[in-house]
């Protein structure tokens, strides 16, 4: 059944993705985008990490595809221009095949090891994803924590210098 | 019980499907797309992993990379904008020089 | 622990079936007597002027751009408030770090001018 659930969303997932990289119109790859996000938000409630589930549906969906709509509204580009173009399709496709059959081949030949931790699914359940996150977040990740926010500030700074001068 | 496996294969064959994208599309807007794409399929292999790890660390580093994505989207889609402003077009055969 | 998404399923499963009905229905059973009157896009009984496909302006994407960055900011703050009681000073103080930062991109923003829409 579990199986089942998880091939039917990984072939929603695959499906949505390479509509993406076809339809001329970048609303249609947008919308599809947005499909992608909510399977793998999916995905992510089977790892048992509903949180992450939350923050992928709120910040990818709702914030981030937000802002792309907008600026493909903004720009109003169509569809590309059928001039010819010198990224060769076939290489391309090539090179993201070989990628995949690089992936496929260290998979089946790599075995994996790493020390393991202390976290099932059972403490998931008793005590909270959100707080299991929020204590390694706020203790162990203090440091790159408060660098977020300078990255953030520069961002800010950043989008507001390079639109604010030409309206 | 679906396999580790299942996901991280899963994971891959996005990232490749972001891979050609990027590869093949001119326009910067679906480029960025996919871009954001490949991000995810590292978060997903990010989260498997820590399941199967039984140790929370992997999603903190999902938590960082959506904070970047994020700071990337604004900065990214405003470069684009500026430079509609002066070409008229954001298809990447148009970048050509270093200057606008 | 998964059987506790299952409202969700069956709302996102009403939800598709819902849509895929009133498209489908309408085209089989509704009667097409199309005329130019009936074809035009609806604007509250005006006549409509010019494209629907107009460029938006700039200070939209400000505002969506401010709202994500700042978005980030809240997500940051689910754990923490949920963690609160635990961390006790020490979580205010990291907090704190956090916000004064943000605020000073805050307060750029506004000098700047980029939240007036004039």
């Amino acid at each position: 059944m579990e199986t089942f659930f998880f091939m039917i969303v990984a072939a929603v997932a695959v499906l949505a993705s390479i509509l993406v990289i076809t339809c001329k119109n970048p609303i249609n790859s947008a919308l599809s985008l947005i499909l992608t996000f909510f399977c793998l938000a999916t995905l992510y409630v089977t790892l048992d990490a509903p949180f992450m589930a939350a923050i992928q549906v709120l910040v990818y969906a709702g914030a981030i595809m937000v802002l792309i709509v907008f600026v493909i509204m903004l720009l109003n580009v169509r569809t590309e221009s059928g001039r010819r173009s010198s990224h060769s399709v076939l290489f391309g496709s090539l090179i993201g095949l070989f990628t995949l059959f690089q992936l496929f081949y260290l998979f089946n030949r790599s075995s994996l090891t790493g020390q393991k931790g202390t976290i099932d699914s059972a403490l998931i359940n008793k005590v909270g994803h959100t707080e299991l996150i929020g204590k390694a977040l706020y203790t162990d990740f203090l440091l790159p924590f408060e660098v977020t926010s300078i990255l953030l500030l520069v961002a800010i700074i950043g989008a507001v210098v390079l639109t604010k001068k030409k309206i | 019980m679906v396999s580790l496996h299942s996901y991280l294969i899963l994971s891959a064959i996005l990232f490749s499907i972001g891979t050609i994208g990027v590869l093949i599309r001119r326009n910067a807007i679906v480029i960025f797309m996919c871009v954001e794409m490949m991000l995810n399929s590292v978060n997903l292999t990010f989260i498997a992993l820590s399941k199967h790890l039984g140790n929370v660390d992997g999603q903190i580093f999902v938590f960082f990379v959506m904070t970047v994505a994020a700071a990337e989207a604004a900065v990214g889609l405003a470069l684009m904008i500026a430079f509609y402003k002066n070409r008229e077009s954001i298809d990447v055969e148009d970048v050509k020089l270093m200057k606008l | 622990m998964l059987g506790a998404y299952l409202p969700i399923l069956v709302l996102v499963a009403i939800a598709v079936i819902f849509g895929l009905c009133s498209l489908v229905f309408s085209s089989l059973i509704g009667q097409k007597k199309p005329s130019v009157v009936k074809l035009a896009p609806y604007e509250c009984g005006c006549e409509p002027v010019g494209s629907a496909r107009e460029r938006f302006s700039v200070k939209f994407y400000i505002i969506a751009m401010l709202f994500i960055l700042f978005d980030i900011e809240a997500v940051f703050l689910y754990p923490w408030s949920v963690l609160f009681k635990r961390l006790g000073m020490f979580g205010v103080m990291e907090m704190g770090v956090f916000i004064v930062i943000l605020f000073v991109g805050y307060i750029y923003v506004w000098k700047k001018g980029a939240l007036e829409w004039e």
